[in-house]
């Protein structure tokens, strides 16, 4: 596959397109580079060219042949509610954003390959789902949530046009959620809590994927795309019971009936925020994906596994603490003279 | 002050008068802690004070204790975790060697080291524990013990309690792509073809092995490379005897079924405890399948063939065991 020499990053203002942009612009031999949102990427991009279009609109299809790209890759899904962007609106910047996006891609000869930071949610997450799902294991189980049904809907878009344009490389990245220390995320910020609230009697198999490790898969299959989807999830899992251990957080075990309507009201004011309809089956079922593929085809190495990735997160929050810790682990750690 | 003095001279008489080390130990803890507060120390410091001077065995638990809680333990990437596994085995060999006083026979045949897949018959209306007890042979038999994975039933992973426990023992969901995972990770793996058509059947068939799901087993088995050691266990029809179902309580809690014993739900809580049957036992010689290669998983007859020729070793070992144990209950 020739290498990427001419870039354009849709979804630019969003924190992975912003990241990936200002890894490539260090490059030399990409000799063009260009971004497209509705908003302004962050300060301290030099070269890359910002185009303003919203991705829901057929505008796309004029600007895009015109920058004569060579790689587009597609940062623009969005996973979760934020204030300027409710949940009414991503349906439509997630389905019909990536129609629009692929047929402004239809136009644009000079496209090689296409790169989609999709989601994980795409498997679900459940009682009897496997451990480890493998790429071609989507929609064995049924579509329960709105997102679920949407990764779904834009996955078959993706592959769609894949099939009528063989010339065109096609990855579809599915991601599992990330967590970072400077991340500003539902699940991010709900890890972060002083007591965390908990499904009684459940204790998820997590895979949270390092922030580094996210932008660093994502320029890895920008450079070197292969065809079909890949997961980008961390090696290994972590219990939710055993992280929260790690973080010394207490938690609050509540009847998972309970949990979803509790985090609503909790989350709110602990600021934490409520988890979106995907999150508490999360959060219940846990999710773990094979990363095979990631490490052989695109041959991305995370840095992190998933206890790495924990760990990582856990000694840079839990700097913020304010007073000693009222962790049981801790107390007991005392007694037995043990340090931090 | 002075009513301390006085505690702390009689102490010694009866703290050596205990025979319980741990009560004693605990008793001069306390003694000191005392000692550390009335010295103008903050509580949590005397305690930790106190602490110092405790003997090595409780030092030892208190450090296990707290590196527990701190998450600083091991878990594979299934969530299996050896450390609560250890700690619950006593109860399986409690039930093990007093309650179902098992006799187990051919433990070597099971491989010291590498990939294998167990294969038995499943029995055990309402909780099964053939599993448990197949994994106690090889544990207290074995010249090389080593922990086995075992298949359970994707419904208990929905459930609250049950799924953590499951996961934590070495219990994964019942799915060809777990099991070929792990064998390919060279574990030792359980697997029961028979399913819920097994554990649900009436009292009135016990014993009669009901059809090996599609072979599945053996394509994970021909994938993997792994040998198939056929293992029959008998005394696990007894434990519940399922004389008939609970359909409604079935549908509501959307379990598989809902077993009526002579004991549940009759007797409540106390219901669930099994009978005290007599259990046998037998791994059988393993199954050689290096010969076919893993292209032979896409040939449908051979699966047939060989699920086939698995079900009848394993019945026909059910039966001599059977015979073998005599009364099901003395």
């Amino acid at each position: 596959m020739s290498a990427a020499r001419r870039v354009v990053i849709v979804g630019v203002a969003s924190q992975w397109g912003a990241e990936l942009a200002r890894r490539l612009e260090r490059d030399p031999s990409i000799e063009y580079l260009a971004g497209i949102d509705s908003a302004a990427p962050p300060e301290g991009l030099e070269r890359t060219d910002f185009i303003e279009a919203d991705i829901r609109s057929a505008v796309l299809s004029r600007l895009l042949p015109g920058t004569r790209a060579d790689t587009v890759v597609h940062c623009g899904v969005l996973w979760y509610p934020e204030p300027d962007k409710p949940a009414r609106i991503l349906h439509d910047v997630n389905v019909i954003g990536t129609l629009q996006l692929l047929a402004a891609c239809q136009r644009t000869e000079t496209l090689r390959s296409l790169v989609v930071r999709g989601s994980a949610a795409i498997y679900g997450c459940e009682g009897a789902s496997p451990a480890f799902f493998t790429e071609e294991m989507a929609r064995t189980l049924p579509l329960r949530t709105r997102f679920q049904r949407d990764a779904s809907e834009l996955e078959a878009y993706v592959d769609n046009f894949a099939r009528r344009h063989p010339a065109v490389v096609c990855c579809m990245l599915r991601y599992q959620p990330e967590i970072g220390p400077g991340l500003d995320a539902p699940l991010a910020r709900y890890l972060s809590l002083p007591v965390v609230p908990t499904q009684l009697g459940f204790d998820p198999r997590l895979q949270l994927l390092h922030a580094a490790d996210a932008t660093g898969a994502l320029e890895a299959a920008a450079r070197n795309p292969v065809r079909g989807a890949v997961n980008v999830a961390p090696t290994g899992s972590i219990s939710l019971s055993r992280f929260l251990r790690l973080a010394r957080r207490p938690s609050l075990p509540i009847p998972h009936p309970l949990f979803g309507p509790a985090l609503g009201r909790l989350g709110s004011q602990l600021g934490a925020g409520p988890l979106y309809g995907d999150g508490v089956r999360f959060l219940r079922f846990g999710r773990g994906v094979d990363n095979r593929r990631l490490r052989t085809e695109i041959s991305y190495e995370p840095r992190f596994d998933a206890e790495g990735a924990a760990r990582d997160f856990v000694t840079k929050v839990a700097g913020r603490r304010i007073g000693p810790s009222l962790h049981p682990g801790d107390l007991a750690g005392r007694l037995a003279g043990v340090g931090r | 002050m002075s009513a301390y003095a006085g505690r702390a001279e009689s102490e010694p008489d009866s703290a050596s008068a205990s025979a319980l080390p741990a009560a004693e130990a605990m008793a001069d803890f306390l003694r000191r802690m005392r000692v550390g507060i009335e010295g103008g120390l903050d509580p949590m410091s005397a305690a930790q004070e106190a602490a110092g001077e405790l003997p090595g065995t409780l030092r030892e638990v208190f450090e296990r204790v707290a590196l527990r809680l701190r998450g600083e333990y091991r878990e594979d990437e299934w969530g299996f975790d050896e450390e609560f596994a250890e700690a619950v085995y006593p109860a399986f060999e409690f039930l093990y060697e007093v309650w179902w006083r098992v006799e187990a026979e051919g433990v070597r045949n099971v491989p010291a080291h590498g990939r294998a897949l167990l294969v038995a018959n499943h029995a055990g209306s309402l909780f099964p524990f053939d599993a448990s007890m197949i994994l106690g042979a090889i544990m207290k038999q074995h010249p090389l013990p080593r922990w086995a994975r075992f298949m359970v039933l994707d419904w208990a992973f929905a459930l609250p309690f049950i799924s953590t426990f499951m996961r934590r023992v070495g219990g994964v969901p019942a799915s060809p792509h777990n099991a070929t995972r792990l064998l390919e990770q060279d574990e030792l793996v359980m697997a029961f073809p028979e399913g819920i058509k097994g554990t649900g059947k009436p009292f009135s068939e016990r014993y009669r092995l009901q059809r090996f799901g599609r072979g599945g087993f053996v394509e994970v088995a021909l994938r993997s490379g792994a040998p198939i050691v056929p293992v029959a266990v008998v005394g696990s029809e007894e434990i519940y005897p399922k004389l008939g179902e609970a359909k409604p309580l079935a549908r509501a809690i959307g379990a598989p079924f809902v077993p009526v014993t002579p004991t549940f739900p009759w007797l409540g809580l106390l219901g669930l405890v099994p009978l005290p049957s007599k259990w046998r036992i037998e791994f059988c010689e393993p199954v050689d399948l290096s010969e076919y290669g893993p292209d032979a998983a896409d040939d449908r007859r051979l699966l047939f063939d060989l699920s086939e020729k698995v079900r009848e070793t394993i019945q026909e070992a059910v039966y001599q065991n059977l015979v073998k144990r005599g009364s099901a209950f003395m």
